[in-house]
């Protein structure tokens, strides 16, 4: 069995703090590794008619925290492919419940990014959706996808970091993000799968998010599953535990990482294989005590020991 | 005006507060109200249905979907203005037809164009204004207070100020929507000198007296419409003393760890306001609460929030005006304090504007004589 190829580039980490302020000098930095890490697909980018990138955008947190993708990234990609093609391309992400994707566009800077390069800036919950059903193990799963996903060429660009649940988010969850399904979570990557089929996907591991951020310095690309994979080892995961992605998984060959810059374990030794921070919400056994001890004491309950009364 | 003030109570002895907005802070409020002795929470207003419930379950004894009507339907002694900053003025406004003495949230006002006018509009109307800078009422400034008063490091040349916090858009997990006023300077008069610098200037008064805007800087780690990094560099004449103070919504907390640090660097030795906190928060909020339990027997009243001393720092602030008000007093934190810290936060905002522009036209920053 040949294994799946992930393509490792390092980027230039010769600067201060592990983090540059400037795009600009960010951009430049970005330049080759980009070119390298999208010179296998730029046959097939170039020969599409539309070209959508899906990164990390689902919350303005801000990039040097690797909890979303580095809008560099996306603005090299945007800049090598209008240089490389003539493809129309969008840059997309999804309003949710808790922010609009304008917001998080403009506070993450991907709205004055964009207005150099012809790129647009799309919010997937807007656009027309397509009804698709998908059999997971068996069972029929009901999707209702972004007409977008499915007729562009997808590129997807995750960030290199864990879940509030514990699994990576890689490019198999950024991508089930801008999808309704009735299923649960860990069957919609599952389900989505043969309906979005990125080109490639590249994850931005310029900076690592792993219990705390690292600059990791380093974009891998290759298929979503085979990426996801790498990224779970990167992050001390075990495929095992990661539902979604062993389901994806099973009948696919193992993942070798080619890379002529990168020592790939000096790099698994670098990134902390922690969690998210914990929620602000206190676990109900610590409100429920505090609101005997007040009831008690006669003191109040803070608003945020409430618990979601 | 005392007498004014003693006249306008109502004949039950207890004050009778309305809370104009339960949000967090606007709940914190209310709870510390329902717990105040000589306190009546009757009311609280709020347009947003959530916050209205958890009002009731608080303990108000009414709710309202708008303040306006909260205070023409309300017998209040006070209100506590626990609204967005753009709110403030047209509250003051209307506590000030009906009468009612208000204590308002930091910022209080946008800009101190905005502060006089409502502070004109108080004084026609001879309502009381208090402000909640709550910073001066955490044990931990109190205790740097006390050591500095008492000449423990002798001389200070140089004091610093840090207060860090996430901002409203928080950190991971993202589990909640991020209001949108806190980043619009139009809503909110300015960003993290606004939100969390005011309390900075407001302490750093308190304890060296009148503050010198030197120069400052501001920062945004995102495109956002207001700063979210603040630096200044002040004097302060009467103690002889630099300071510098640094502010922002950038970085991400976990309560109850708290980033406010007060160094005061002096001849012999530093006061830090860590030096006056618990080591360890838990054993200190558990220690509080064993004292508040056995308050119930020795028939004391308890700490209210002790066990959470950023949350106790607004119950005292309520306390100490609603005290105020009930003694016909000048309200402890009034809104000539208020006032004062725009005026410094404005003076920053014009350095750092001033030499941003220098820069952009390519001169050289004018030297600041110190």
């Amino acid at each position: 069995m040949s294994a799946a190829s992930v393509r490792a580039v390092a980027v230039d980490a010769a600067h201060r703090g592990g983090w540059i302020p400037d795009i600009d000098t960010r951009l430049t930095h970005l330049e080759s590794p980009v070119r390298d890490v999208l010179s296998p697909s730029l046959e097939a980018l170039a020969d599409a008619d539309r070209i959508t990138l899906v990164p990390d955008a689902h919350y303005p947190f801000h990039p040097s925290s690797g909890m979303v993708t580095d809008p560099a990234v996306i603005g090299s990609m945007v800049a090598h492919l209008e240089r490389e093609t003539d493809v129309e391309i969008a840059v997309a992400g999804a309003s949710d419940e808790r922010i609009s994707f304008d917001r998080t566009a403009e506070y993450l800077g991907y709205t004055s990014l964009l207005e150099r390069f012809d790129a647009t800036l799309v919010d997937l919950a807007d656009e027309p959706r397509l009804d698709e059903v998908c059999s997971v193990d068996g069972t029929p799963v009901a999707l209702s996808v972004p007409e977008r996903l499915v007729e562009s060429t997808v590129v997807v660009v995750p960030s290199l970091r864990p879940t509030a649940e514990g699994p990576v988010a890689g490019s198999m969850r950024t991508l089930a993000a801008s999808i309704d399904c009735d299923a649960k979570p860990a069957r919609v990557p599952v389900a989505t799968r043969p309906i979005v089929d990125p080109v490639v996907a590249v994850i931005d591991a310029t900076t690592a998010y792993g219990g705390e951020p690292v600059a990791a310095n380093v974009l891998f690309a290759g298929t979503p599953s085979a990426v996801d994979a790498v990224a779970s080892s990167l992050l001390g995961r075990s495929l095992e535990a990661d539902d979604a992605l062993k389901t994806v998984r099973e009948d696919e060959e193992p993942v070798s990482v080619e890379s002529e810059t990168v020592d790939f374990d000096r790099l698994r030794a670098t990134i902390p294989d922690g969690d998210l921070p914990p929620p602000d919400s206190p676990h109900p056994a610590v409100s429920t005590a505090y609101r005997v001890y007040a009831a008690v004491a006669g003191d109040a309950v803070p608003p945020q020991l409430e618990g979601g009364r | 005006m005392a007498p004014t003030l003693l006249n306008r109570l109502t004949d039950s002895s207890a004050l009778s507060l309305g809370i104009l907005g339960v949000g967090n802070i606007g709940l914190v409020h209310l709870k510390s109200a329902v717990a105040m002795p000589g306190v009546e929470a009757v009311a609280a207003a709020d347009a947003v249905p959530e916050n209205r419930d958890r009002a009731e379950r608080a303990g108000a004894s009414r709710t309202y979907d708008d303040y306006a009507t909260l205070l023409a339907s309300e017998e209040l002694d006070a209100a506590v203005v626990a609204l967005p900053p753009f709110l403030h003025a047209d509250a003051v406004e209307q506590a000030a037809d009906a009468g009612v003495d208000v204590f308002v949230e930091k910022p209080l006002a946008r800009s101190t164009e905005e502060a006089d006018e409502m502070l004109a509009t108080a004084r026609e109307a001879e309502i009381a204004v208090g402000v909640d800078h709550t910073l001066r009422y955490q044990p931990d400034m109190a205790g740097v207070k006390t050591a500095y008063d008492e000449g423990r490091v002798g001389h200070v040349p140089y004091a610093s100020i840090t207060r860090l916090n996430d901002g409203p858009l928080g950190r991971p997990p993202a589990e909640h929507a991020p209001p949108s006023w806190p980043l619009d300077r139009e809503a909110a008069g300015g960003g993290s000198l606004l939100e969390l610098g005011v309390h900075c200037f407001d302490v750093l008064e308190w304890l060296f007296g009148e503050l010198e805007v030197r120069d400052a800087s501001m920062g945004r780690t995102l495109e956002v419409d207001v700063e979210d990094a603040a630096t200044v560099l002040m004097d302060a004449p009467e103690t002889g003393t630099t300071v510098t103070l640094h502010c922002g919504s950038y970085q991400w907390e976990q309560l109850p760890e708290v980033n406010t640090r007060l160094r005061l660097e002096g001849v012999t030795g530093t006061i830090s306001n860590r030096d006056h906190l618990p080591e360890n928060f838990y054993a200190g909020a558990a220690k509080s609460a064993l004292s508040n339990v056995a308050s119930r027997f020795t028939r004391d009243e308890p700490d209210v929030f002790g066990p959470t001393f950023y949350l106790q720092a607004h119950y005292d602030a309520l306390a100490e005006f609603c005290d105020a008000i009930r003694n016909g007093e000048q309200p402890p934190v009034d809104g000539a304090d208020g006032r004062r810290t725009l005026a410094l936060a404005e003076q920053a905002y014009e350095l750092a504007a001033r030499k941003r522009d220098a820069d952009a036209d390519g001169l050289e920053t004018p030297e600041v004589t110190l």
